[in-house]
């Protein structure tokens, strides 16, 4: 079935018939095709086609050109999409108070953020009671606090102490910086649930606590 | 106007110097700085061959002499502001060298970059971005600029807004189409051969020919050749890839992705067809998981060469894999140590993991290995002593 709509797909490209090609696929995606399979299932096969047509002399270099033209219109179709769907999961990410360092927050915050997390940026020098308020208001329960010094990554055991006060024991604290990185204790003993290596560790480790706080949808 | 007259000594260290020959070359012009202290040339020369020597202490110290000398030598300027930039930790310095040197030079695009870099080693970050959007409107080509606004751009905010510029660069990569030519056989030398009068009859030489056309930038009677190959064999895997790659320079991705993948479907192992494809899919967004399974395919075929090792790891910035990036990147520096496309590309994978300081260091070395093939000293050099009178 999927060979039958690839030909009708190549068909509409050579007609010069985008309604028609958009139908089809329209039509695969009724059938149970994903974004997915639409793509490798149906546009690939529909393109080899043409490209042998235009290497048989089946059609000449007008007509070729045209077709990809309608082949055109149509990849926002068949294209899986650049950016992930959001996942409706908050993140706040921020930099410890009195630590000004941004860079490595704002690559994950980036990262995150186009992986489809809502990732809401406090800015650098956040103090605890700020990371409380911004989790109230949003109902966020994961955190990314950042600490580029010793000092202030120690200090950031006063974000989980301030959450404990207001009995939120079910956020999640993850923390990252070089002194975290440097000194594999430094995470427990300021109260974090785990440390972020780097924006594809940030990655992994927001879809691991999502999975566990939300289930499987979510991550 | 002639040139202002130099030394013998200076001329023949001069001409050992461009033999690449800089030991001798340091001994002649030792001569000429002892004859004459004060003379420019020789002491901007001496310069010049401390910084290929990495005598960047020594370098410094002959490029301020010829700067004393001479206000206006531009040679000089250049040597003073990459030894301060290889020696490290000089970026005060180095800042006001390249300022000067782009006062000497207006027009001087690698002034405007180098100076870009030290503002951002320095951490003064608008103002470095200011120098490359400055050094882009001198050159907008300019690949280098490109590639340090590109890693600004996800200091700020992340791998999805450095992409772009990534990409960008990499389309004005000359040596990315090297690959394709080096999969169809096309060499440098077969390229620069004589023309036959006659279309040949044989339809793989028809190919080769339209290989070298497309190599000479002649898209068009390549994509004749290739036609008229296909005219006789319409499953000609080479013919087809050839006409393929044609339309991937015209920016015709749909047509170009449509010859790979039918010549693909009669030679699923064709190199050059898989080349053709994977950029195709890499120029657009959603599809660098495709690409990099097209490019990872390719890398079995040529595995030596740089070129597919950056390009898979470029695909791999696009689905946020970045150790995977890290280590394609690798690979093509180990392949190819002056690949400054890689060296930009492991700084970024660098970056996200928080590793600032190698990071800084393969910015470093893109610049090193960038002036160096430019051979910038040489051109300054040449034009400062044709300008002399």
């Amino acid at each position: 079935m999927a060979e039958e709509a690839a030909v009708s797909l190549y068909r509409s490209f050579v007609e010069k018939d985008p309604a028609r090609a958009i139908d089809v696929i329209e039509r695969a995606k009724a059938g149970g095709m994903t974004r997915e399979q639409l793509f490798g299932a149906l546009f690939v096969p529909a393109l080899t086609l043409l490209g042998q047509s235009w290497a048989e002399g089946g059609i000449d270099e007008l007509a070729f050109m045209q077709a990809a033209v309608v082949a055109e219109q149509v990849t926002s179709f068949v294209i899986p999409s650049a950016t992930a769907p959001d996942r409706g999961v908050v993140v706040l990410v921020g930099s410890m108070h009195r630590d000004t360092h941004s860079v490595a927050k704002d690559i994950a915050g980036g990262d995150l953020k186009e992986a489809g997390w809502r990732v809401i940026d406090l800015g650098a020098d956040v103090r605890p009671a700020d990371f409380l308020e911004k989790a109230e208001e949003t109902g966020a329960r994961i955190l990314l606090v950042f600490a580029e010094m010793t000092t202030t990554a120690r200090a950031v055991v006063g974000v989980r102490e301030v959450f404990a006060a207001e009995g939120r024991e079910d956020v999640v604290i993850l923390v990252g910086g070089g002194p975290f990185e440097a000194d594999r204790k430094l995470a427990r003993v300021v109260g974090a649930n785990g440390v972020v290596r780097g924006a594809e560790s940030a990655l992994r480790l927001v879809r691991r606590v999502a999975r566990d706080l939300f289930g499987e949808a979510r991550s | 106007m002639s040139a202002e007259p130099r030394s013998p000594h200076l001329l023949v260290a001069e001409g050992l110097a461009r033999q690449g020959r800089v030991g001798a070359a340091v001994e002649e012009c030792w001569q000429a700085v002892q004859a004459d202290p004060d003379d420019p040339f020789a002491r901007s020369l001496m310069a010049g061959l401390m910084l290929a020597g990495d005598f960047y202490d020594e370098a410094i110290s002959e490029a301020t002499l010829a700067i004393e000398a001479d206000p206006d030598c531009s040679p000089a300027y250049l040597a003073l502001g990459l030894a301060y930039d290889r020696r490290g930790g000089m970026w005060d310095q180095s800042i006001l060298v390249w300022h000067e040197l782009a006062e000497v030079v207006p027009d001087l695009v690698t002034a405007r970059v180098q100076l870009g870099e030290a503002f951002a080693a320095a951490n003064f970050d608008e103002e470095a971005v200011e120098a490359w959007e400055a050094a882009l409107e001198l050159d907008p080509r300019e690949h280098r600029a490109i590639y340090d606004l590109a890693i600004a751009a996800l200091r700020r905010e992340g791998v999805a807004t450095a992409l772009p510029g990534f990409r960008k660069a990499g389309e004005l990569d000359p040596s990315q189409d090297e690959l394709f030519f080096d999969l169809i056989g096309v060499t440098r030398r077969l390229a620069a051969m004589k023309l036959p009068a006659d279309p040949p009859e044989d339809a793989a030489a028809r190919v080769r020919l339209g290989g070298v056309l497309a190599y000479r930038e002649d898209l068009f009677g390549a994509l004749d050749a290739a036609r008229a190959a296909l005219d006789a064999g319409p499953e000609d895997a080479d013919a087809l890839a050839l006409a393929a790659f044609t339309y991937l320079k015209q920016e015709a991705d749909n047509e170009a992705a449509a010859l790979a993948l039918r010549a693909l479907s009669l030679r699923p192992e064709h190199a050059p067809s898989m080349y053709v494809l994977g950029v195709a899919y890499s120029r657009r967004a959603g599809l660098d998981r495709h690409a990099a399974g097209v490019f990872a395919r390719l890398l079995q075929w040529s595995w030596a060469h740089p070129m597919p090792h950056v390009l898979l790891a470029e695909c791999y910035l696009g689905m946020q894999r970045y150790s995977k990036a890290e280590t394609s990147y690798r690979c093509a520096i180990e392949l190819d140590p002056a690949c400054v496309r890689a060296r930009f590309g492991l700084a970024a994978a660098c970056l996200t993991q928080g590793r600032h300081a190698e990071a800084s260091w393969e910015v470093r070395r893109a610049a090193y290995y960038d002036t160096e093939r430019e051979g910038l000293f040489w051109k300054l050099y040449d034009a400062y002593v044709e300008g002399r009178s």
